[in-house]
């Protein structure tokens, strides 16, 4: 194989129409490509294009989970969605319900990711003692895996013994039921917010470090203080990065699954948090029903597709793709 | 006077800043460690103890004697390595061929890369499962490291991608003028230029796979195949919390994802853009 790439490398022409080259091989250029990318390829058509597509052909079908029972039920799925809208979405089941706590869930966790997130960048892009350590510090928690942030936030909040309760309570504040059922929302959104707000670092910092110290020093001289300067300049120097980290986490936090599973869990308080990801898993695995689970999903893949044509949209102007 | 005390004033704010966002981050963590090598009497007390001089590691030992712990690590690090080494020798061919190479259908392939990238594990997880029950995969680590492999793949691509598209083709031009082969050269030029993304890509699978819960929930109920993150929730919800030993526990699953950050901490902000906060 080595040798049939290296042949002719006398014959290549120096100059090259950019951005790719055109040399003379015994397989043609364009067989390579397809070589090298295969494996890539034929796994996420396998194992991700594919199982989506069976998802959607599951969510036509009444299915068990183990027993071999597979009948056709055309849009049944789909019309049992719509099956209980009255508010307050009294039912366990609904899938409306879901998508109400969903979207607290979501923009609750992602606002204030953004918040923190950004007011962390802000911080370790100033210059000043020990930066370097908290650069790696703002990224811990992301480093720690979701069990143990469940188990550990479970512990820390512990209604007898958990030590954050206790601080409230000796510097009277006062108790809150982290884990009852008006809380377990807030409680939930607060420890995603912990775990994922790194990523916001991550995506802000890199575009705060790139813009110019000048147009800075410009503002100071005409007398901008520190707010009017974030609002006038960093604000709209980062208006595009934030547009796409916005859209991203917004994405990832409704369909997350594995926080809000390992601190509620599904009976009892999980109730409070049960969000699409959520009834998804206990239709599919709980109920053992496939194929409404699998029309839940879809739904789910409904809402992705909206978020990647924006996103896309917004790639294609800024970025080439 | 007056303004420079006002300077002061803001500096010293801006650490204490910096100081409460240090305990925010950190402090958790280090409750975790302080409770996990305190004896049970001064963690089941209703005024926390914040620093028992009882230091031992009775909790340590109860976790690797006691339970299969150390099974469920074993399993983690299988699997975590081998999703990682796999992604990165498909994700590394896959971004060499798309930025090299000019074919028919280049385009579509790197918009549904982006496009893939964007799914969530609860999206597959169920035609996942059945397809892994249908090729007899349920309970084996070759189930949970294709899960693995494939879910990062296309964000490994796409970031790669970006780093070999940032790699002028002289370079390989002129290793290749020198008498070397295409092969050698993308080893010996190419990739020590594109170690930043590697190293990102490889941190993001680790991560991925050490961290995964539902792929592993759903493909595994034999206890001896488990990983990590079930077999330490499974062992939470088993009986009364033992608090002392999940604490062992979660400081023993954290450190070799810290250990493994800090070791590449410094590749890590230039590896990481805008697009990389898939999570």
């Amino acid at each position: 194989m080595a040798t049939t790439v290296s042949t002719d490398v006398s014959n290549v022409p120096i100059k090259q129409e950019a951005p790719l080259p055109t040399r003379g091989r015994r397989i043609p250029e364009h067989y390579w490509g397809y070589l090298l990318l295969a494996p890539a390829v034929a796994m996420v058509l396998a194992l991700i294009l594919y199982p989506v597509i069976y998802s959607g052909w599951l969510s036509f079908h009444f299915k068990h989970a183990y027993l071999p029972l597979e009948t056709f039920v055309g849009w049944d799925n789909y019309r049992d969605l719509w099956s209980d809208t009255a508010w307050p979405f009294s039912s366990a089941d609904g899938f409306w319900r879901s998508l109400y706590l969903g979207a607290i869930y979501g923009f609750g966790s992602t606002i204030l990711q953004i918040i923190l997130g950004l007011s962390a960048a802000l911080m370790l892009n100033e210059s000043f003692f020990g930066k370097a350590f908290m650069r790696g510090v703002a990224l811990f928690p992301y480093m720690v895996p979701t069990v143990v942030v469940a188990i550990l936030m479970k512990w820390i909040l512990n209604d007898a013994y958990g030590i954050l309760p206790y601080l409230m309570d000796s510097s009277g504040i006062g108790r809150v039921l982290w884990f009852g059922r008006d809380w377990v929302m807030v409680t939930v959104i607060l420890i995603s917010t912990w775990t994922f707000f790194p990523f916001v670092v991550i995506g802000t910092l890199a575009r705060l470090q790139t813009i110019d110290p000048e147009l800075y020093s410009a503002a100071k001289v005409d007398g901008a203080g520190a707010l009017r300067r974030f609002w006038h300049i960093t604000l709209p120097q980062l208006a595009n990065v934030l547009f796409v980290v916005v859209l991203l986490r917004t994405m990832f936090m409704f369909t997350k699954f594995d926080v809000i599973w390992l601190v509620t869990g599904s009976g009892g308080i999980g109730f409070y948090t049960k969000t699409l990801p959520i009834h998804t898993y206990m239709k599919t695995f709980g109920e053992l029903q496939v194929g409404a689970g699998a029309a839940l999903s879809m739904m789910m893949f409904l809402m992705l597709v909206v978020f990647a044509l924006i996103y896309f949209k917004l790639y294609k102007r800024d970025e080439h793709i | 006077m007056n303004a420079r005390l006002k300077q002061i004033i803001a500096r010293i704010s801006f650490y204490i800043g910096v100081v409460m966002f240090a305990l925010f981050c950190g402090f958790p963590m280090l409750w975790m460690v302080l409770t996990s090598i305190k004896p049970d009497r001064d963690i089941l007390t209703a005024t926390p103890v914040f620093w028992s001089w009882n230091v031992h590691l009775d909790h340590y030992r109860n976790l690797f004697d006691q339970t299969d712990f150390l099974i469920y690590f074993v399993n983690s690090i299988t699997v975590a390595t081998a999703a990682t080494s796999l992604t990165i020798v498909i994700a590394t061919l896959a971004a060499y061929g798309i930025t090299r190479f000019r074919f028919t259908g280049r385009e579509y392939i790197a918009g549904g890369m982006l496009f893939t990238y964007m799914f969530a594990p609860i999206l597959i997880v169920v035609p996942f499962y059945i397809l892994m029950k249908n090729y007899g995969l349920i309970n084996t680590k070759l189930g949970l490291v294709l899960a693995y492999t494939t879910f990062s793949l296309p964000f490994s691509m796409w970031l790669l991608r970006s780093f070999f598209q940032s790699i002028p083709l002289d370079l390989e031009e002129a290793a290749m003028t020198d008498g070397a082969s295409r092969p050698q050269a993308v080893i010996r030029v190419i990739v020590p230029l594109a170690f930043p993304g590697v190293i990102a890509v490889s941190i993001f699978t680790f991560i991925v796979a050490w961290n995964d819960y539902l792929f592993a929930r759903v493909l595994v109920s034999d206890n001896l195949m488990k990983t990590l993150p079930i077999g330490m929730n499974d062992l939470y919800n088993a009986t009364i919390t033992d608090w002392g030993m999940m604490m062992a526990g979660g400081v023993v699953v954290t450190v070799p994802a810290l250990v493994f950050f800090i070791m590449i901490q410094r590749y890590l902000i230039s590896g990481w853009g805008a697009g990389a906060i898939k999570g």
